[in-house]
């Protein structure tokens, strides 16, 4: 997105201040459910009970963010979200690209039909597939290991995915894979080391469109983990609230422990995430 | 170059490892579901074939069904006829505004989005709590006591709440792909009506929106197919409840299956939800697509 440059500034002076005040109250009660959960987690459970919609925390109650990072288990949720979520992106990402350069720039009978057919994947509720998952993984055993939740994870980005990636190998011009055939390159080198560096925009989307939609994933995780260890970060929340019922500021803290690696990575990435996400979202 | 490119087995190592993956987890399940769709199994024992009388059930005496889809079509109407249009005149204005604040409010706005959906669930319910709730500690401050409710309690007041929860949630969606729309317009058509005298209002109603007519309709489809598959934030605040006043039929299905152990009845609702899903794709892309033929 190239900065536009503005004309006619002058005279909508008072216009803009308007837009801006409006603007900023819809922002701040947008944001101020987020301001009340930090302000109350450093806080005494009790003092939820005062009538103050705000209060000074005197004493930060921080070992509330001790007690959520050790008994809410964070450190190991954590490291099985980093790697159900970056297996399950690279893995995205590769299919994707595999098989859009087959739809693409292979001659084969049934392209059209199995693309039609991976496309409608798109329409499909992921809940249609909860219950007989549930069943078909626990039979096989996966229901007790990381790839219960990557493969289902994986599958439905994928349609999204060869969407977004045909559309772009559509654009970009044959001429340099052409010249790697007469040089008599292999046919996944051209397609990794040659089709790949080209394709990197519709990468970066498929790749934040499919972090976005699993990082923060939970009803699966929720129905196909079998096993306590293989659980991602929204679950430190869920135990807590049976654990801690009564704790409130405890609650709250555990809550914005799990929000924060989400805010670091969208403050981080925050051009690409909202072109990705938007390009995603489009397309799709 | 046309032999390698044709070479089957090629393709085939192409193709086949996304495919499984696919037909493993996304097709097989759909078939299965039906299968057990026409069982009355209930979790244990051997399943027994019931033939199509779970749709039928449901279909005809399932009031909690229709309750669900009708659920889904007003968090649709609400998502189209008040998140929406807030969203799109808010879209012109950050667009408008230029520069860092642009960039800060997109940013803002966009923000409840990267969150959990179980973070901002469970934090809604602490907002709506009857006890310590914020909501009802605001209206007490307005001296609007008398407001006061169990938000998610009473069957009266739930939808509306969760409504305004799922409206929160995805504000943030709605808001950036007008945005990224806006941003697709030349700049050189504003000028030039703006050199025929064209005012604001006259350049949003006979510019802005015309042009904006596809990235609206993708929009507004992508929301209402969405409340129709809302399942998460049902599922953490509500759980459908009070009876089925606040039910939604994704979570519906999970519910019989697991809580009611009516696995095989389950299944039937499921395959019926998917069918639902399909069908309002189809018929939402064919009702704009005649829209825009008139243009």
């Amino acid at each position: 997105m190239k900065p536009t440059p503005k004309v006619n500034r002058a005279p909508i002076k008072i216009s803009r201040i308007l837009m801006i005040a409006l603007l900023s109250i819809v922002a701040v009660g947008q944001l101020f459910p987020l301001v009340w959960l930090v302000n109350f987690s450093l806080l005494k459970s009790g003092d939820l009970f005062v009538s103050h919609i705000l209060k000074w925390p005197d004493e930060p109650q921080w070992q509330n963010y001790v007690t959520a990072w050790v008994d809410g288990k964070i450190p190991q949720y954590l490291l099985n979200s980093v790697i159900v979520n970056g297996v399950s992106v690279l893995a995205t990402v590769i299919l994707a690209v595999a098989m859009a350069y087959a739809f693409t720039r292979m001659r084969w009978k049934l392209k059209k039909t199995i693309l039609t057919f991976v496309l409608l994947g798109m329409m499909i509720p992921i809940h249609g597939t909860l219950l007989p998952n549930y069943i078909v993984f626990g039979k096989l055993g996966i229901s007790d290991s990381y790839a219960g939740l990557i493969i289902p994870y994986v599958a439905f980005n994928l349609p999204l995915a060869v969407f977004i990636m045909t559309g772009f190998l559509e654009s970009v011009p044959r001429a340099i894979e052409e010249s790697a055939v007469i040089d008599g390159c292999g046919i996944f080198r051209i397609v990794f080391q040659i089709a790949l560096p080209l394709l990197k925009p519709a990468v970066s989307t498929v790749a934040i469109m499919t972090f976005l939609n699993t990082w923060n994933e939970f009803i699966m995780a929720s129905t196909y983990l079998s096993n306590d260890i293989y659980r991602t970060l929204p679950f430190a929340v869920y135990n807590f609230s049976g654990q801690y019922a009564s704790n409130y500021s405890v609650q709250f803290a555990v809550m914005n422990m799990v929000a924060i690696p989400s805010l670091v990575f969208y403050i981080i990435f925050n051009e690409q995430i909202t072109k990705g996400a938007a390009e995603g979202a489009l397309k799709g | 170059m046309h032999k390698l490119l044709k070479n089957k087995r090629t393709i085939f190592l192409l193709v086949a490892p996304g495919l499984a993956v696919f037909i493993f987890a996304v097709f097989i399940p759909i078939i299965v579901s039906i299968y057990y769709g026409m069982t009355d199994w209930g979790g244990i024992g051997k399943p027994n074939f019931i033939g199509m009388k779970n749709f039928t059930e449901i279909i005809f005496h399932d009031e909690a069904f229709w309750y669900s889809l009708r659920n889904a079509l007003l968090l649709g109407a609400a998502f189209v006829f008040i998140q929406h249009p807030i969203s799109f005149i808010f879209a012109i204005m950050i667009d408008k505004i230029g520069g860092k604040l642009e960039k800060v409010f997109r940013a803002i706005f966009f923000i409840p989005c990267v969150i959990s959906i179980i973070v901002t669930s469970k934090m809604w319910v602490s907002i709506y709590d009857p006890q310590y709730g914020l909501l009802n500690k605001v209206l007490d401050i307005l001296q609007l006591g008398a407001l006061k409710q169990d938000w998610l309690g009473n069957p009266k007041f739930v939808l509306p709440s969760l409504i305004v929860i799922l409206m929160w949630q995805g504000f943030g969606w709605a808001l950036l792909i007008y945005y990224s729309g806006l941003k697709g317009i030349p700049e050189e058509i504003y000028e030039a009506a703006r050199i025929d005298g064209a005012g604001t209002f006259k350049i949003i109603t006979s510019i802005t929106i015309p042009l904006m007519k596809p990235v609206i309709r993708v929009n507004i489809i992508l929301a209402v197919i969405s409340a129709l598959k809302q399942m998460e934030t049902v599922f953490l605040t509500t759980g459908g409840g009070p009876g089925s006043t606040s039910q939604f039929l994704a979570n519906y299905l999970y519910v019989k299956a697991f809580n009611s152990a009516q696995y095989g009845y389950g299944n039937a609702i499921s395959v019926l939800f998917v069918i639902v899903c399909l069908v309002m794709t189809f018929v939402l892309n064919k009702m704009f697509k005649s829209i825009n033929a008139e243009y």
